[in-house]
């Protein structure tokens, strides 16, 4: 019964991580996604998070969170830079989709909701949505934007960054539970 | 004192000095590879003076830094980047971009 909980709550939270990452193209019953459409989607993601940090090293005084901020926003510049040198060499141009518009509308929401917030009270949800976010992207780079890449280099390329990912997440657990002793 | 009585002592240290030169094995340099988001190998043992080389094979800045922060930090490793260092003493470090890569180094 543990065994079949456990798996109920992984499948939900892969559901809900693809179904943020890519709800509007399954809403459209067309679940394919182009190799030019995955670099773009994977770029606009990389791209969010760094405007998540871009408003962290704007607002925040905590060091922590800064130092978190400025991790992330070198780490996902360098995703992009081997994404973007990937694509020219491939001669793909990345493709806007519906998948990517989806996110930058739902990244518009999340950086208004941050914008409003000030000192340990913006700290606390840029960091919850640090941990969101990463456990919605990892689980769809994963399930969704690895198994529609056809070109192996692509692949290639979104498999090595999930790790990175991981560290993010794991890294951004371990703030929140440092703020939650606080 | 006759010369014999000076060479002898002098020859018989040359030749132990050397003996014992010899039995010390040379220093290494052991790799410690960052693939991954991980420090490979993450527990490594070495003897006194031995280097320890740091090799970034990701895609992401890392360093090295001892586990206090106090006592030696590499500077960051852009992809490709390397940085070494002669073990004196045991430490634990990690990567303090990212602090859930961890690694020790035991000198023996």
């Amino acid at each position: 019964m543990k065994r079949f909980e456990k798996f109920t709550m992984k499948t939900a939270a892969l559901f809900l991580g693809v179904f943020a990452f890519g709800s509007t193209v399954l809403a459209q019953g067309n679940p394919t996604l182009s190799d030019a459409e995955v670099a773009s989607a994977a770029v606009t993601a990389n791209q969010i998070d760094i405007d998540f940090a871009a408003i962290a090293r704007e607002k925040s005084k905590d060091t922590q969170v800064l130092e978190f901020a400025r991790t992330m926003a070198n780490d996902h510049q360098a995703v992009i830079d081997q994404a973007v040198a990937l694509t020219e060499k491939l001669s793909v141009t990345p493709k806007d989709n519906a998948v990517s518009q989806q996110l930058k509308a739902d990244a518009e929401k999340t950086k208004e909701q941050l914008r409003a917030k000030s000192g340990k009270a913006f700290d606390k949800a840029y960091i919850d949505n640090e941990v969101a976010y990463h456990t919605s992207v990892i689980a769809a780079v994963k399930d969704l934007l690895i198994p529609e890449t056809e070109n192996a280099e692509l692949k290639d390329l979104l498999m090595s960054v999930v790790p990175a990912l991981e560290a993010h997440l794991e890294h951004a657990k371990m703030i929140q539970q440092k703020m939650s002793k606080k | 004192m006759s010369m014999h009585k000076v060479l002898f002592p002098c020859a018989l240290l040359l030749l132990t000095g050397f003996s014992t030169l010899q039995e010390r094995p040379a220093s290494k340099t052991h790799r410690v590879e960052i693939v991954q988001m991980k420090f490979s190998p993450s527990s490594l043992s070495v003897r006194p003076g031995d280097t320890v080389l740091f090799v970034n094979l990701d895609m992401v800045t890392h360093d090295v830094t001892e586990a206090s922060g106090k006592s030696w930090k590499s500077p960051p490793l852009a992809a490709k980047g390397s940085w070494k260092k002669v073990a004196k003493t045991s430490a634990s470090y990690y990567c303090s971009f990212h602090p859930v890569m961890k690694g020790t180094i035991t000198v023996k």
